[in-house]
C-alpha cells in the first residue's frame, strides 16, 4: 500500500519536474534541433519570408561557450511552404554543445534569439542510464561488494536488500544536495564533504528505521534488518561525492541516485539467481562459498564491460 | 599488561588469522576496483592503516565517555573526521598518488571493517592495545592490497612498482578491473586450498 | 530527561572537537596543496616546451598569462582580455566584430593574479555594474628576449568516456610543438594510450594548415615511425623519419579510435578558435597602438 502511494508521488514529482523542460517555446521558432552532424534544423510557427529565412547573411550562429567564433553557414535549405529550415555548416558541429542561433531580417533588426542544444530530458535520462549499466555501481565501479557479496545469496534477501537502499540513496542524495548547494558551498567548507555526507546517510537511516517502524511493522519486519547494512555500503556515499565532484543540480542527482540504487538492485537480483544455482551445482570445497561468488562477479563485470560508450541520447 | 609478546600476536592476528580481505571478506571494493599496480595497493593501504590506527587509538581513548546510544554515530564521525585528515593530505602531498586513486581514500568511511574493528575491540581496550590491534588489521589490508596488486600489475602490465621486469604484457585482461574480482576469487580459493592442506597434514599427525 | 541530555552534549562536543581537528588539517594542507598545484603547473609547462630538471628553462625566456574573459550585458556580449602592458596588467575588451570597446590598467598584485576569486573580482570592478563576466580560458606566450616564441594553451572536450584535458604548444606561425594530456578517465590499456609517447608525438610539428584538415586513419602504424616516435631511434634518423610523416593524418590507437577521434578534433578545435582569437587581438593591439609585454 505504502509503496503504491510512494510509487504514485515518485511519479508525480518526477512528472513535474520535466514541466519546465517542455515549455521551451520561442515566439518565431516553434520546434529546433540537430540534424546531420552538420545541421541545425528549425520549423518555424508561421510560414517566414524567403527574404528572411532564405539568405545566410540573416544568420548568426555560434556555440554558447565561444559568442566570438561565428559558425560558417555553407547552404541554406528552405522548405516550399516556408515552414521549415535547414542550415547546413561547412564543418560538423559540436552538438555536445549548446548553440545560440539568431535572425535578423534584411533591416538588420533582430527577429529572434534561440538555443539548440540536446534535449534535456535525454540529458537526465542518460545519466539515469549510465548510473544503472554504463557504469553499474557494482559491475564497473566496483562499490557496494562487502554488502553486495553479503546480501545476494537469495533472491527475496536481495530484493529487499536492493529497494531498501533505492529508497535511503535517492532521499539521502537529494538532502546532501541541498546542503552542499546551500551551506558547503557558500562557506566555502568543501573538507567537510565526507563528515557530512555520511552524517545524512545515518540521519535518513534512522528516520526511515523510525518511520518504518510506526507506520507499517510488517513491512519493517521484512526490511529492517537491511537498514544497518546501508551505512557500510560504499555507493551511498559515492553518490554525493560524485553529485559535488560533477556539480550536479537536483534533478540530475535524483536521477544518479535512482540509477545508483536500481543498478544496485539489478546487480543483486543477477547475482542471487545464480548464487541460488550455484548452492545445488557440484563446486570443489575450496571454491565454494565466496570465491565462485568472486569469480561469476567477475564474469558479470567482463559482460556490463559491453556496455561502455552506450550512448542513446 | 601490554608485553611485547601480546602486541605481536595482536598484529599477527590482524595479517593472517583475521585478515580484512582474505579471511574476512570485508572492504573488498577497493581490493577489486584499484590494486592495479602494487603503488597503488600501498597508497591506499597506508591510507587504511592511518585510519583504522588513529581511529582505534581515539575511541580507546575516550571510551568511558561515549555514551552507548550514540555509539555508531560517534564511530562514524571518528571515522569520517580521520578519513578527511588523510585525505587532505595526500591530495597535498601526493597529488599524482591521490589521483591514481580517485574517490576511494574519501570511501574508506564506508568500510565496514574499520567501525567492526572499533565496536569489537577498541572500545573495550586499553589505547596500547588498540593501537596494535589497528596496526595489525591495518597491515594485514596493506599487505593484501599488495599482494593483489603484484599479481596484476605482473601479469597484467609485466612490470612491478612500474619497472619492467618481464619486457612484454602477458595478459592485458589483468588490469581491467574486472580481473579485480578474479584475481581475489582465486586468492581466496588458494587461501581456502592451503588451509585445507595444512589441516589435512595437522589431522593426519 | 538527564539521558538525552547527556547523549546531546557529548555529541556536541564530539562535533566541535572533529570540526576542529579538520579545520586545522585543512589549513596546513591547503597551502601545500595550492603550492604543488603551482609546480606541477609549472613542470607540465617546461616539459611542452622541451625543458625539465636536467635541461632548465634560460633566464631569457618569459612567460607572460593572458587570461580571457566574456563580458555581457542584456544587449551584447564582448570578450575581455587581461594582459601584460609595458607597465603592469590592463584589460583590452573587444566586441563581437573585430573592435576594441575599451582598454583600462589593472591594479593588482602579480602573486594574486593567479588566483581565480582575487582576479574575478577585480575584473568585476573593472568592468562596472550591470555587467556579467564569466572566465573563458587562459593562455601563455612564451617570449625569449622579448619576442614571441611559443603559445601554451589548454583545453578540455569530450572523451570516449568522460572528458579529457589537454595542453598544447604552438609556435608563433601556430604549428603545434607539443601536446600534453593533462587528465582523461579512459579505458587503461585502450583510450588511456593517448598518454603515450607514439601517440602524442604524432601530433608534434605538424603546421597549422595540417592541424586545420587534420584526420584520424584506422591503419597500422609503420614500426619505423614508430620507433622513431618513441625515441628508440638516434636523433638524426629520427629527425628524417619524423619528417616523411609529418603530413599524414594521425593513425589511431588500436581499439580506440574514438579516443583517438576526440584527441585530435579537440586539438584541431582549440589551435583553430585560438589562431582566430590571436588576430583578432594582435589586429586591435597595433591598431589602438597598445604597447604590451609580449
Amino acid at each position: 500500500m505504502m509503496m503504491r502511494r510512494l510509487l504514485k508521488y515518485w511519479t508525480i514529482a518526477v512528472l513535474l519536474s520535466l514541466v519546465p523542460v517542455c515549455l521551451q517555446a520561442a515566439e518565431l521558432v516553434s520546434k529546433q534541433g540537430f540534424g546531420k552532424e552538420n545541421e541545425i534544423r528549425l520549423s518555424f510557427a508561421a510560414a517566414v519570408g524567403k527574404d528572411v529565412a532564405g539568405y545566410i547573411a540573416n544568420y548568426t550562429v555560434f556555440e554558447e561557450s565561444d559568442p566570438d567564433i561565428r559558425l560558417e553557414i555553407k547552404e541554406i535549405v528552405l522548405s516550399p511552404d516556408g515552414r521549415q529550415v535547414s542550415l547546413l555548416f561547412t564543418e560538423a558541429l559540436n552538438s555536445a554543445n549548446a548553440h545560440v542561433v539568431s535572425i535578423r531580417d534584411s533591416d538588420g533588426k533582430e527577429l529572434t534569439s534561440l538555443l539548440v542544444k540536446k534535449s534535456y530530458l535525454g540529458y537526465i535520462l542518460s545519466i539515469l542510464i549510465s548510473a544503472l549499466l554504463v557504469n553499474n555501481f557494482v559491475f564497473t565501479k566496483y562499490l557496494g561488494l562487502c554488502v553486495f557479496f553479503g546480501t545476494s545469496k537469495r533472491k527475496t534477501t536481495a530484493k529487499g536488500m536492493g529497494v531498501v537502499f533505492t529508497i535511503v540513496m535517492v532521499v539521502s542524495a537529494v538532502m546532501s544536495w541541498f546542503f552542499y548547494q546551500f551551506i558547503l558551498i557558500p562557506y566555502d567548507l568543501n573538507f567537510l564533504q565526507i563528515v557530512v555526507f555520511i552524517g545524512l546517510v545515518s540521519l535518513t537511516v534512522q528516520a526511515v528505521d523510525t518511520i518504518l517502524r510506526k507506520v507499517n511493522p510488517i513491512l519493517f519486519n521484512s526490511f529492517g534488518v537491511f537498514l544497518v547494512l546501508v551505512i557500510a555500503n560504499c555507493v551511498i556515499i559515492a553518490v554525493p561525492l560524485m553529485m559535488a565532484n560533477y556539480n550536479y543540480n537536483v534533478i540530475e542527482t535524483f536521477m544518479l541516485a535512482l540509477g545508483a540504487g536500481g543498478g544496485f538492485l539489478l546487480a543483486l537480483y543477477l547475482m542471487s539467481s545464480v548464487r541460488e544455482r550455484l548452492d545445488l551445482a557440484n563446486i570443489p570445497e575450496t571454491f565454494r562459498g565466496l570465491p565462485i561468488a568472486f569469480i561469476v562477479a567477475g564474469q558479470f563485470a567482463m559482460a556490463f564491460l559491453g556496455f561502455s560508450g552506450l550512448q542513446l541520447f | 599488561m601490554a608485553n611485547d609478546k601480546s602486541s605481536m600476536q595482536l598484529i599477527s592476528r590482524g595479517i593472517l588469522s583475521e585478515n580484512p580481505i582474505f579471511k574476512l571478506a570485508l572492504s573488498m571494493c577497493p581490493a577489486v576496483g584499484i590494486s592495479t599496480t602494487v603503488m597503488n595497493g600501498f597508497m591506499l593501504g597506508v591510507a587504511v592503516l592511518f585510519v583504522q590506527v588513529f581511529s582505534s587509538v581515539t575511541i580507546s581513548l575516550f571510551k568511558n565517555k561515549i555514551h552507548p546510544r550514540i555509539r555508531i554515530p560517534t564511530y562514524t564521525l571518528t571515522i569520517a573526521t580521520w578519513v578527511t585528515v588523510i585525505d587532505l593530505a595526500l591530495a597535498a602531498y601526493m597529488p599524482e598518488a591521490y589521483a591514481k586513486m580517485g574517490i576511494f581514500v574519501k570511501l574508506i568511511v564506508a568500510f565496514a571493517i574499520i567501525t567492526m574493528r572499533l565496536e569489537m575491540f577498541a572500545c573495550k581496550e586499553s589505547a596500547p592495545d588498540s593501537f596494535w590491534d589497528g596496526l595489525g588489521m591495518g597491515l594485514g589490508f596493506l599487505i593484501g592490497m599488495m599482494v593483489i596488486g603484484l599479481v596484476r600489475e605482473l601479469l597484467g602490465s609485466g612490470a612491478i612498482l612500474g619497472y619492467d621486469v618481464l619486457g612484454f604484457k602477458p595478459l592485458l585482461f589483468f588490469i581491467l578491473p574486472s580481473a579485480g574480482f578474479f584475481v581475489v576469487g582465486l586468492m581466496m580459493a588458494f587461501f581456502n586450498w592451503i588451509e585445507l592442506v595444512y589441516k589435512q597434514a595437522k589431522g593426519m599427525k | 530527561m538527564k539521558d538525552i541530555l547527556t547523549i546531546i552534549i557529548r555529541l556536541t562536543i564530539s562535533c566541535m572537537l572533529a570540526a576542529t581537528v579538520m579545520g586545522a588539517a585543512f589549513l596546513v594542507t591547503n597551502k601545500a596543496k595550492k603550492h604543488n598545484e603551482h609546480v606541477n603547473e609549472q613542470r607540465v609547462r617546461y616539459a611542452l616546451l622541451g625543458y625539465s630538471q636536467e635541461k632548465p628553462i634560460p633566464e631569457s625566456m618569459t612567460l607572460h598569462e593572458i587570461y580571457r574573459y566574456i563580458v555581457s550585458d542584456e544587449n551584447s556580449q564582448s570578450i575581455g582580455y587581461l594582459l601584460p602592458g609595458k607597465d603592469g596588467l590592463i584589460f583590452v575588451t573587444i566586441d563581437m566584430a573585430g573592435k576594441i570597446v575599451e582598454n583600462k590598467p589593472v591594479q593588482i598584485d602579480e602573486a594574486k593574479v593567479r588566483e581565480k576569486e582575487e582576479r574575478d573580482k577585480v575584473v568585476r570592478e573593472i568592468v562596472g555594474g550591470g555587467k556579467d563576466v564569466s572566465f573563458a580560458d587562459q593562455t601563455i606566450v612564451v617570449t625569449e628576449n622579448g619576442k614571441r616564441k611559443a603559445y601554451l594553451l589548454d583545453g578540455k572536450f569530450t572523451g570516449f568516456k568522460t572528458f579529457i584535458g589537454v595542453m598544447l604548444a604552438l609556435d608563433p606561425q601556430f604549428s603545434l610543438l607539443g601536446l600534453e594530456i593533462l587528465e582523461h578517465e579512459e579505458d587503461p590499456g585502450l583510450g588511456a594510450e593517448i598518454e603515450q609517447n607514439y601517440f602524442r608525438n604524432q601530433f608534434k610539428g605538424k603546421s597549422f594548415e595540417n592541424l586545420k584538415a587534420l584526420d584520424v586513419v584506422k591503419e597500422p602504424m609503420p614500426d619505423a615511425y614508430f620507433q622513431a616516435l618513441e625515441g628508440n631511434v638516434a636523433e638524426s634518423d629520427a629527425a628524417a623519419i619524423l619528417k616523411q610523416y609529418v603530413d599524414h593524418d594521425i593513425y589511431a590507437l588500436t581499439g580506440a579510435t574514438i579516443s583517438s577521434r576526440a584527441v585530435s578534433n579537440g586539438v584541431k578545435g582549440i589551435a583553430k578558435k585560438f589562431a582566430y582569437r590571436l588576430n583578432i587581438l594582435d589586429t586591435v593591439l597595433t591598431d589602438e597602438k597598445i604597447a604590451v609585454a609580449f
